[in-house]
């Protein structure tokens, strides 16, 4: 069942994130790709499997031995999710030199201004 | 094998870029560390490539990182196609760092050149290292991180729009290159680049997983891989960003950066996937023959339609470019298409000599494009140092007023466009030759329709900038030593290369048959001696 409920979910996200991504605004386009990398790692989480226990409960101290949720994933995920950080980090920054720069951060402005 | 010196380039750069970023209140010892950083990659690189030997017998060294073993932990590769790359990289990577340190000003080194550039090649040298596709992953974003800096460091209106345009598409690709990895792991159950390349070609014993998604998972990735190396249709971001990016950055970004976009096609549809057996797919308009090469059959005219588009658009869009740098990046667009091209041509054949000779065209030609391109960029670098501008209305005359600057543009020109001497001589001849003996009409085509293009721009670029009656500007330009020093360096390294052209050739080959030799990768990597069927039987319980 969760796992119909997320893909539900990954899928408004992802939706939601490409609206975003495609309007003019520099800064709902940030939140886009923000909104498009958090689903992405949503997704990772997922690709795991959801159905099993914690693996350190599921493998040790009375566990019920079979089905443990796959910890790599998990491991990966940290990952990206530091990353994306980073990134999101970077181009808020951009964002901000932008507006300095130009006056403006509507996109078709900067465009015209080429 | 295994062996302590694959992580060394690694360190080396890794150790720079920090020691760059403590000691830049001190101008002039960071730069000296930065240089020296450069001088040590190269000998690190040196080292890994005398050990690798891409001129004797194939070798392949694995590194596990704190001696966790390969499915499980994380390994690095080295092999004669790692080692090709890292080489030319190297020697690209120190001239556009002796450059940078004159042409950069002393307020922009003191903020964050060095260490940014040492990072960017910390990502380059790991994703050429990698040996599990999840880390390929974190490399990119190691080497896009820096290079996103890099692109905006004038950060004038220009440069923002760039770069904003450059760093939006590249995190869109990364979120993509994330769904393509979770895919991947969910269907197939490992990351590790030999794990995967043995389970993919025998699903059966590995809980009998579904091939199919697999292939359209790899486009996926594929898709991210050709944004990165700048390939039509996702070529859009390039003219902006190199030529928003300082000269010595343009010239890393065309001459390294994208070459781990192509690097990346080699490795992982190569090695890994190529291995895939696709039995019962069928698509429209293509035969899946027989098992081994299925999903490159797949590829072939993919690749081959990307490669063609790139040629004609690179090279339409820069005979109409009315400024230097803005021609280059369009020109760059233009050669990854020769790069591609031969590829595409060894991902359809089913003749393994003729596959074997379109990978090492394929290589030979990213060198050559390396060398050349980062030669045009840091002369394009030094006209405007000089000159103050880029545009070809403004300037003319410059082979009177700068004959050795003019001399090194008109070297790296020649060899893009091919003429004997030169390495690119034989980088054309290799792509026409595996055109020609896979028998492909399409290919010779294309290939000689953006053969003539180059010239026509790079003619044009020549007469507009470099001859007739110097302009005002360019007659009260004055040229740098060291800028023209590192041209003229770089010019002798190409015609050296077309000279001493048969170890370039054989280590070539070395690397195109490692990219193609996935037994002997899987064995090293997965622990040598068990071997790939032995191994499977234990590793198959764990997904």
């Amino acid at each position: 069942m969760t796992q119909f409920v997320l893909a539900g979910v990954l899928g408004v996200l992802f939706a939601l994130g490409t609206f975003l991504v495609l309007r003019r605004d520099v800064v709902r386009v940030v939140w886009g790709v923000t909104i498009i990398s958090q689903s992405a790692n949503v997704y990772l989480v997922t690709m795991g499997g959801l159905s099993g226990s914690v693996p350190i409960l599921g493998g040790h101290g009375g566990g019920h031995g079979a089905g443990v949720t796959d910890p790599l994933v998990q491991a990966l995920v940290l990952t990206a999710i530091v990353i994306g950080f980073g990134t999101t980090a970077f181009a808020l920054v951009l964002t901000y030199r932008v507006y300095e720069e130009h006056g403006t951060i509507d996109l078709l402005e900067l465009g015209d201004k080429a | 094998m295994s062996g302590q010196f694959v992580i060394a380039p690694l360190l080396v750069a890794l150790v720079t870029a920090i020691a760059t970023l403590l000691t830049r209140r001190f101008n002039r010892v960071q730069t000296t560390l930065s240089l020296l950083g450069g001088v040590g990659y190269l000998g690190a690189v040196a080292w890994l490539v005398s050990k690798v030997d891409p001129l004797g017998a194939t070798n392949v060294f694995s590194y596990q990182l704190s001696g966790w073993q390969a499915p499980f932990g994380i390994t690095l590769v080295a092999d004669s196609l790692s080692a090709f790359m890292l080489a030319f990289s190297a020697v690209i990577a120190l001239a556009a760092l002796v450059f940078s340190s004159a042409y950069v000003d002393t307020f922009g080194q003191r903020v964050s050149y060095h260490p940014l550039y040492h990072f960017m090649m910390v990502g380059v040298t790991g994703s050429f290292l990698t040996g599990d596709i999840f880390n390929l992953f974190v490399w990119f974003e190691v080497m896009l991180m820096s290079s996103y800096v890099l692109v905006v460091f004038y950060s004038g209106p220009e440069h923002t729009r760039a770069a904003l345009q450059y760093v939006v598409l590249n995190l869109v690709g990364s979120a993509v290159m994330l769904l393509a990895i979770g895919g991947l792991y969910s269907t197939t159950g490992t990351l590790n680049m030999a794990d995967l390349s043995r389970r993919v070609a025998n699903p059966a014993a590995y809980g009998d997983f579904a091939v199919a998604p697999v292939l359209g998972l790899s486009a996926l990735l594929f898709a991210v891989f050709a944004l990165k190396a700048g390939l039509a249709p996702f070529q859009f971001w390039v003219p902006a960003a190199y030529r928003a990016a300082p000269a010595p950055v343009s010239a890393m970004l065309a001459g390294v950066v994208k070459k781990v976009g192509v690097y990346a096609i080699i490795r992982v549809y190569f090695t890994v996937f190529g291995a895939a057996a696709l039995g019962g797919l069928s698509f429209p308009g293509l035969s899946v023959p027989d098992g081994g090469s299925a999903l490159l059959a797949f590829y072939g005219p993919i690749l081959f339609v990307m490669a063609a588009a790139s040629i004609i658009v690179g090279g339409l869009g820069a005979v109409g470019r009315d400024d230097i740098d803005g021609l280059l990046a369009y020109s760059s667009i233009g050669q990854v298409g020769f790069i591609v091209l031969p590829l595409a041509i060894a991902a359809t054949t089913t003749d393994e000599s003729i596959r074997v000779l379109g990978v090492s065209a394929a290589l030979v030609y990213a060198l050559n494009h390396g060398f050349a391109k980062g030669l045009l960029f840091m002369a394009s670098g030094a006209v405007y140092d000089a000159v103050g501008t880029e545009e070809f209305p403004d300037l003319g005359g410059l082979s009177e007023t700068a004959p050795w600057l003019s001399g090194g543009f008109f070297v790296g020109a020649l060899a893009l466009i091919g003429i004997p001497p030169l390495s690119g001589f034989f980088g054309k001849l290799l792509v026409f030759d595996a055109a020609g003996q896979a028998s492909s009409t399409a290919g010779l085509a294309v290939a000689l329709f953006g053969a003539i293009l180059t010239i026509a721009y790079f003619s044009r670029a020549w007469n507009r900038g470099f001859w007739g009656e110097p302009s005002l500007l360019v007659q009260h330009g004055e040229t740098r030593f060291t800028l023209v020093a590192v041209v003229v360096a770089m010019a002798l390294a190409i015609a050296l290369l077309g000279v001493g052209f048969d170890v370039v050739m054989r280590a070539a080959e070395a690397g195109a048959e490692a990219a193609l030799d996935r037994q002997e990768y899987v064995e090293t990597v997965l622990g040598g001696g068990s071997g790939a069927e032995a191994a499977g039987g234990g590793g198959g319980g764990h997904s």
